[in-house]
């Protein structure tokens, strides 16, 4: 008996246009526990949305395994498997009222009207939606139509709860409450919840694990804390986030999982190596975060001697004040350019660095990661 | 310039004198002598003339209520055939990926209009006739010994009005089955709902509107047809529009063919009337 809820295992799906074919799905592999919060993150085209319409059963894979519950989903029509899907434009059927809408579920399944009709309502209070039963679903706004399309689903009380860019129509303030909503609801009915997203902060926020899709792959999963602070790739680096990509030659590879690199400007630093990064790489990528980087004065001299610390020197070329920050460029020599942020706080004066001036920059080892090129 | 538009939409009355005064001269008034005619005795000739009488209509639900019912069934079950073929039919060509394929099948549904009606039916009496093309066929086959009689029967005219009113069903069914968005049957699988009852549930009372207008399109003219059973039926397929035809010729029956005309009509909007609200209680629902 497996402890998953879900598992994909070598997922390839192959969609045939015009002649051509697609990956649309390529090899991937994954394992989502139960009553986890699962985002499936990437750009528009990356594969995430197929992915869910493979599990939920639109769509057969072009080969590899599906497994839902420990049990095989080969041959297992969409209507008979154990998860409920949340459509990205809702799809609340038009010609039914809300309350029919959510009851249609249980009625498939056999369960009479009266029941139906009980647990109808009780979702809609679980969704805090009460007493719009009676209405047509075009009648409600934007906000209330995901939260129907929620209890429609929820109500079947799934083993997982596919949700396909379920706020996308929303707008920023009803997005970010319904971010804190869905995930307090996540919370209380113990659902694994399949999230997909294009929106990297929603799933930051929102999920327990990621998984960082790109034309069909599956390229990083992890904590939200991983993926941000260890992407294992350029793409995942560059996707979530703002980062700084300092090119240069990786001389050495520790075993400590560190390694020294040369930049453009000659000087040698120690970084940490990604897991993902080619065995036989030499020209490679230091992705640090804008956020990690700090700056001081060149005479704080204390800064090179604290072990783990990359310290460098560097001109600032400018600033931009953005309220909580100050955004600084900073040059490195001709070659490279960093951005940091450093945050507003108080007691300190962001004039104290002046465009031109000369200052020390300031990484701790362990934010860096080692990418390919 | 909204005041402009507030004094053209009040002067929309006078823009649309033209139109009400053609209506009114060639639509309201000859139906208002039909209507009079209807309750006028016949003359010499079959012309009216006075007293006023109801025997017209007597006769019309008399000896001849078993055409006005045969007309009806022969309408209906017109309405069901070409139903059962062409929502299928519509619900292909609509959902072909392909456009090209989409466009071949759509451009075969509408091809015989290019040919006269006449002529097309006159083309069902030679390969339903006695010695026509589907006896000839079945005959060397072997199938049959002697050949079958359809032509001038109730299933020649069936037939005929299958073949002649088809596309009028399909079209609108195709129209409302390519606005369906397909994402509610994901919807409904989604939530338990197999084929079937996804069918049932979903596409068929949102493809409704089509439907209920491909029905009235089929169904209102089947009624009053007269050109195919004329040249299908013979006596024994005959319909009420047959009847009203007879009823204006040489030694016809001008009064009888208004009451005729009238009850026809009031049959269609009869059933127009049913399409109204079934129509109003899908939008309503």
């Amino acid at each position: 008996m497996s402890t998953y809820d879900v598992e994909l295992k070598d997922i390839v799906k192959v969609f045939e246009s015009g002649g051509a074919r697609v990956r649309a799905v390529d090899r991937v592999s994954v394992e989502i526990e139960d009553g986890e919060f699962f985002a499936l993150l990437g750009p528009s085209g990356c594969g995430k949305t197929t992915t869910l319409r493979l599990i939920a059963g639109f769509e057969q894979p072009t080969s590899g395994h599906i497994l839902i519950r420990g049990r095989a989903m080969e041959g297992i029509p969409a209507y008979h498997r154990p998860v409920n899907t949340v459509f990205q434009d809702y799809a609340l059927f038009p010609h039914l009222t809300v309350e029919q809408n959510i009851m249609f579920g249980l009625q498939m399944e056999g369960v009479d009207k009266k029941e139906a009709r009980k647990r109808a309502l009780e979702a809609l209070e679980q969704v805090r939606l009460p007493g719009v039963g009676e209405r047509m679903p075009h009648h409600l706004s934007g906000g209330q139509q995901q939260r129907v399309a929620l209890a429609r689903a929820l109500v079947k009380q799934p083993a997982v709860l596919l949700l396909d860019e379920p706020l996308g129509a929303l707008d920023l303030k009803l997005r970010k409450n319904m971010q804190f909503e869905l995930k307090a609801l996540q919370r209380d009915v113990g659902i694994t919840f399949i999230y997909v997203t294009h929106d990297q902060e929603e799933a930051i926020t929102m999920a327990d694990r990621i998984a960082v899709m790109n034309e069909g792959l599956m390229l990083q999963v992890g904590t939200p804390k991983e993926i941000y602070e260890h992407p294992q790739t350029h793409f995942v680096a560059d996707f979530i986030g703002e980062t700084n990509f300092i090119p240069g030659a990786l001389l050495q590879r520790g075993g400590d999982g560190f390694g020294q690199v040369k930049l453009a400007d000659g000087t040698v630093i120690r970084a940490q190596l990604s897991h993902a990064l080619d065995s036989a790489a030499k020209a490679v990528t230091v992705a640090v975060r804008p956020e990690r980087i700090g700056i001081a004065a060149p005479s704080d001299r204390p800064a090179q001697e604290i072990d783990g610390l990359t310290a460098l020197d560097a001109v600032l070329a400018g600033s931009q004040y953005i309220g909580t920050d100050t955004r600084y460029t900073l040059a490195l020599g001709d070659e490279i350019e960093l951005v940091a942020r450093l945050q507003n706080v108080n007691n300190i004066d962001s004039a104290a660095f002046q465009a031109g001036q000369r200052v020390k920059v300031y990484w701790d080892e362990s934010s860096t990661t080692v990418l390919d090129q | 310039m909204t005041r402009r538009i507030r004094r053209l939409q009040q002067n929309g009355f006078f823009l649309a004198m033209p139109t009400i005064a053609w209506l009114f001269i060639f639509f309201v008034l000859p139906l208002l002598i039909v209507l009079v005619v209807s309750f006028m005795s016949r003359g010499r000739g079959g012309v009216a003339i006075m007293p006023l009488t109801l025997q017209h209509y007597e006769r019309t639900f008399g000896v001849f209520f078993i055409i006005l019912r045969r007309s009806i069934g022969l309408a209906g079950l017109t309405t069901i055939i070409c139903l059962l073929v062409g929502y299928p039919l519509a619900f292909f060509i609509s959902t072909r990926r392909r456009r090209l394929v989409q466009q071949i099948t759509l451009f075969l549904v509408i091809l015989p209009f290019w040919t006269n009606f006449l002529i097309r039916t006159y083309a069902w009496r030679i390969l339903l006739g006695e010695q026509g093309t589907i006896n000839g066929l079945l005959l060397s086959l072997g199938m049959i010994n002697e050949p079958l009689s359809m032509l001038n029967t109730q299933f020649a005219v069936l037939v005929g009005l299958v073949y002649g009113f088809l596309p009028f069903l399909v079209l609108p069914i195709f129209a409302s089955v390519e606005r369906f968005n397909f994402r509610y049957v994901d919807a409904a699988q989604d939530l338990g709902a197999n084929d079937a009852r996804a069918f049932l549930r979903v596409v068929l009372p949102l493809t409704m509107p089509g439907v209920l207008a491909g029905c009235a399109l089929v169904f209102i003219p089947s009624v009053g047809a007269f050109v195919t059973p004329d040249l299908l039926g013979g006596t024994k397929g005959l319909m009420i529009g047959n009847l009203i035809n007879k009823q204006f010729g040489g030694s016809g029956n001008m009064p009888l063919g208004s009451a005729l005309s009238i009850v026809m009509m009031a049959v269609v909007m009869l059933s127009l009337l049913i399409y109204v609200m079934a129509h109003r209680r899908e939008r309503g629902a």
